[in-house]
């Protein structure tokens, strides 16, 4: 049987007919799709698109009234959240398996040090001041180490692949830790980069502070990746990525080059590390780094899994409330009077907050293997097919 | 915007349905002449596309060496094909003939031979198939047009086959050559001139094929589109209809084609007759004409969603159904008009629940409501009335292109098919109560038979229904019953089948309820389950089955059937009751010739199937409970 579906007479039509008809919507039928176009669309309903707009204006007014502290976590959020979503896109849609993505975020977070740092200073510096060419120059390395590594992920599947990446954070730990002039060394480390926006230093407090302004300029950052993200997910690229993670034999045998796509997913995925780690220690000024060891690296599958697999606003759900942690469990020892906020005590809010990653993640895979996003669809498809339930 | 055609008209001659397409394509040619659904999108036809496609077709006709008065058959499911071919040959003069695609191939070959068809239009390979199997009866066929390559394409080889593209390049050819050839064919139509043979679906006997004329249709537009125009405003360019019911019947083809080229409607074609559930959520049409078999089975569907809702929205639905039922037991005493406590009621109801209830039916931009074509149980009408729907029952016949009686907004009675139409005159026969219409819109006769015509339009123009009625109030019409259908019992009595059967069809679990007992002691019934509903029961009460038959002899099928019949021997009379009653071993269907192509139940071919069950039923002497 072949799938070309005949078209009888609508071949001619275009050519004695006047111009045909541009499709177009029809009020209050959302699904009435007259064209692929608008059935594939970004926000294909006017609720989403509404829902969209809204959210991003609570995010853009919320600098405005929170605490600098808050805010400064909610920043880390969202930068954490570029990093989730590349992690997302290759373990979530490309169904490859990595432990490495705290390397990744490592390389971004040094190239854009060392770019923007001072020429004279202690540590290598080339003085590229300017924050979009060393964020953009960050994602771009760290692609080129993607591309590097992916090769081993096209020989290796599952299990395997988990365990040559968890190498990479061990060789990259041991490069950072080593390569004093660049980092700093283990337990001293080096300023960050210096965010400078058409000559603006963010860092410096002005009609606003530091934190409103590396809010919004992180905002702005994730909103971008956010929709880069999005439309790789849902274009050619995104269909590939499905097509490999469902049977990757049965996406080759289709036509998918698993090859390319792998390659692809790693250096895609590996750019949003790269971008990730460029803001990361934006706002504290210092990294050293033992920051970039496993714990990073399953912090951010903990963000993919309790956000949701294979969604983006669930990748920004999960690394926001995974950002909100520490502050949550510092606020537990109002309500239980036994777990301690002094680190001597046993047990501790910082033990607690461990505890919470590994109780989180279980409990996620146990009752919402979709996570935060599942809860929403739920809710969603609640409502959606009210009054009934399917 | 009709009266554009109407205007010119006198210039050019006779207004057909095939200038009201050109007109309207001149005036709005990137307007929305129709949407048909192709891979998951709906295509969109302006009315320019929709005039350009009909005048190549045309010119392919002539080509073909169609003369006036010639007919072309179609046997097709609803799509743009149809409706192009269809005016094609209106504009081209010639006569166009409708099949049900479920005709069988012997069916096939009568309704061929008998209009005498030069050119055939069969969708895809299913119905090629059917035509080639009989086209030795057919003498006079020329040449067979499919619209489907599937299948077809270096398979055939047959010189009569022509695909639908080379059909379309023919034409082009001889519209290069020939152009205003169409145009002069258009011109020379008089309005007594026959633009269709609409063959009766035939409960007893060979379909009869009904000649209606364009003097007909133009009558039954101007009735409905502009004099009693039952929406306000009237229905126009930016009203959506849904299309799914065979064209070849008359009321489809009014609803599809005609209001259409008429009003300027826009047509949006189902994809199959299983999928309409779901097109009707997407298109959400503005005027929505079912027969009662579909609003028995949205009424089903809603019910059975509700009582399988998670346990709140369960309540919740109930409780706003029961409300429903207030409503529309009001409106039925008001003819449809709201009181202010049952309008704020509604409005309460509509936020909280009706709004999304109907949008999920798909009628939630439903203005017009309508169900004819067959008998329904006033049950049926009146939940709709109650959640929402503007519903009314109209009457109609192929031999009347459809107009007749229609229930009016505001002065709807249910149970009732409604008052006359203007210009419509229905009286009713002095003896035997038979339902007579006189009008512009009545047939010209039926196709090679002459003695048929005779016995259905009298001497003084009036056209015997065969349906038995009576005057409610002096102004609304009510059928009875078909004439030929009503049961006298032994003991002499007249009894009305269909209104038990609907009664009982009205329950969710029924879906066939074929009343015996003509010269019988009493009343009996044969009764067939729908599967959705009863297999869905059947589950939830763990009850494990195969399949249909399986399920239908399970003795708590019976059971519940028995609860059904037993509700609805209460509310009639002790010599309409049903004493006993079977249930059907298998689902009734057209090709075994227990239903007709439009799915009314063949009575007497039903009754001889399943002659064991029924003498089961009055040889037992307990028989009679």
């Amino acid at each position: 049987m072949t799938a070309t579906q005949h078209e009888p007479g609508r071949t001619g039509r275009g050519s004695d007919a006047p111009a045909s008809t541009k499709p177009r919507r029809r009020w209050g039928r959302p699904t009435l799709y007259t064209s692929y176009g608008q059935e594939m669309a970004l926000l294909n309903t006017r609720a989403k698109q509404l829902g969209v707009l809204a959210i991003i204006a609570v995010a853009a007014y919320l600098p405005l009234t929170l605490e600098d502290d808050l805010l400064a976590l909610l920043g880390t959020g969202l930068v954490l959240a570029v990093g989730a979503i590349g992690l997302n896109l290759l373990i979530g849609y490309a169904g490859q398996v990595s432990l490495g993505h705290a390397f990744f975020v490592g390389v971004g977070a040094y190239t854009a040090a060392v770019l923007a740092g001072d020429p004279d200073g202690r540590y290598l510096g080339f003085g590229v001041s300017e924050a979009p060419v060393w964020i953009v120059a960050a994602g771009v390395v760290a692609a080129l180490f993607g591309v590097v590594v992916a090769p081993l992920a096209t020989r290796l599947r599952g299990l395997y692949l988990a365990v040559v990446t968890l190498g990479l954070v061990f060789i990259g730990q041991y490069f950072f830790a080593e390569w004093r002039e660049m980092s700093g060394g283990p337990g001293i480390g080096r300023e960050s980069a210096v965010p400078v926006v058409l000559g603006n230093d963010l860092t410096r407090d002005g009609a606003y502070t530091e934190e409103q302004k590396l809010f919004w300029l992180f905002l702005v950052v994730l909103v971008i990746m956010a929709l880069l993200g999005r439309n790789i997910a849902r274009s050619r690229i995104g269909r590939a990525f499905a097509a490999v993670r469902d049977r990757d034999i049965a996406a080759g045998v289709m036509g998918v080059e698993l090859g390319r796509y792998k390659l692809i997913a790693f250096t895609i995925s590996s750019f949003f590390a790269g971008v990730c780690g460029s803001l990361l220690y934006v706002g504290s000024g210092q990294f050293s780094p033992e920051q970039f060891g496993l714990l990073l690296s399953v912090q951010f599958i903990a963000m993919v899994l309790i956000g949701g697999v294979a969604t983006i606003s669930g990748s920004i759900m999960g690394a926001l409330l995974i950002a909100l942690l520490p502050r949550l469990s510092s606020e537990l020892p109002a309500f239980l009077p036994f777990v301690s906020s002094s680190p001597t005590d046993h047990p501790n809010v910082f033990e607690v907050e461990v505890g919470l990653y590994g109780a989180l993640i279980v409990a996620f895979l146990l009752f919402e293997p979709r996570g935060l996003f599942g809860i929403w669809l739920r809710i969603r498809t609640y409502w959606k097919s009210f009054p009934f339930s399917y | 915007m009709s009266g554009a055609g109407t205007t010119t008209a006198p210039t050019v001659g006779t207004t057909t349905v095939a200038t009201r397409v050109r007109d309207r394509a001149a005036s709005d040619p990137t307007a929305v002449a129709m949407r048909h659904k192709d891979l998951g999108v709906w295509k969109e036809i302006s009315w320019a596309e929709y005039w350009d496609t009909v005048l190549t077709t045309a010119h392919a006709l002539l080509a073909l060496g169609v003369e006036s008065g010639d007919r072309v058959s179609i046997q097709c499911e609803n799509r743009p094909e149809w409706l192009e071919l269809d005016i094609a040959t209106v504009a081209v003069g010639a006569i166009t003939v409708g099949l049900y695609p479920t005709n069988p191939a012997a069916e096939v070959a009568y309704l061929l031979s008998h209009s005498g068809s030069c050119i055939h239009l069969a969708e895809d390979q299913e119905q090629l198939d059917k035509v080639l199997e009989v086209i030795d009866q057919c003498p006079d066929l020329r040449r067979i047009i499919t619209v489907e390559r599937r299948g077809i394409e270096g398979r055939y080889d047959d010189d009569r086959l022509l695909g639908w593209p080379a059909l379309q390049q023919l034409g082009r050819e001889h519209r290069a050559a020939h152009p205003g050839a169409v145009e002069a064919r258009m011109a020379a139509a008089q309005p007594d001139d026959v633009l269709t043979l609409v063959y009766t679906s035939g409960t007893t006997g060979p379909p009869k094929g009904a000649m209606l004329t364009h003097a007909n249709i133009a009558f039954g537009l101007k009735t409905v589109v502009e004099e009693a125009s039952f929406v306000d405003p009237p229905a126009g360019p930016d009203d959506l209809t849904l299309s799914y019911l065979p064209l070849c019947h008359v009321a489809e083809r009014f609803f599809t084609t005609w209001y259409n080229a008429g009003a300027g409607t826009q047509v949006n074609f189902a994809e199959s007759i299983d999928t309409v559930a779901a097109n009707l959520t997407e298109v959400q049409p503005t005027l929505f004409f079912a027969v009662p078999r579909i609003w028995e089975k949205q009424l089903a569907t809603a019910r059975i969603k509700i009582d399988s809702a998670t346990p709140v929205k369960r309540a919740w639905g109930r409780f706003w159904l029961a409300r429903a039922e207030r409503t529309g037991e009001l409106l039925e005493r008001t003819g449809g008009n709201h009181t202010l406590g049952s309008r704020l009621t509604y409005l309460v109801g509509w936020v909280l629940f009706y709004r999304a209830f109907l949008v999920r039916l798909g009628l939630r931009r439903v203005r017009y409501a309508s169900c004819g074509a067959a008998p329904v149980a006033p049950d049926v009408l009146r939940f709709f009335m109650g959640v929402g729907v503007p519903m009314h029952e109209v009457y109609g016949m192929t031999e009347n292109s459809a107009i007749a009686t229609a229930n009016r907004p505001g002065r709807v009675r249910l149970g009732t098919v409604g008052e006359p139409l203007e210009g419509a005159e229905v009286r009713l026969d002095d003896g035997t109560g038979e339902v007579l219409t006189r009008h512009p819109a009545v047939f010209k006769g039926y196709w090679r038979d002459e003695e048929a015509t005779a016995r259905t339009i009298d001497a003084d123009g009036w056209l015997h229904t065969g349906d038995v009625g009576e005057w409610v109030g002096g102004t609304h019409l009510r059928i009875t019953d078909r004439m030929k259908d009503i049961i006298i019992t032994a003991g002499g009595k007249n009894v009305s089948p269909s209104e038990i059967e609907n009664l009982l069809k009205a329950s969710p679990y029924v879906k066939e309820a074929v009343v015996v007992g003509d010269g019988r002691k009493y009343l009996t019934g044969l009764i067939g389950i729908e599967l959705d509903t009863v297999s869905d029961w059947a589950q939830r009460r763990g009850l494990a089955f195969t399949t249909y038959a399986d399920l239908a002899a399970k003795p708590e099928v019976h059971e519940l059937v028995a609860g059904i019949v037993k509700q609805v021997n209460e509310r009639l009379a002790t010599v309409e009751q049903l004493k006993d009653f079977r249930l059907l071993p298998k689902e009734l269907d057209h090709e075994d010739g227990e239903l007709t192509a439009t799915q009314k139940v063949k009575r007497a071919a039903v009754a001889a199937t399943f002659e064991e069950l029924v003498s089961q039923m009055y040889a037992v002497p307990g028989g009679a409970r």
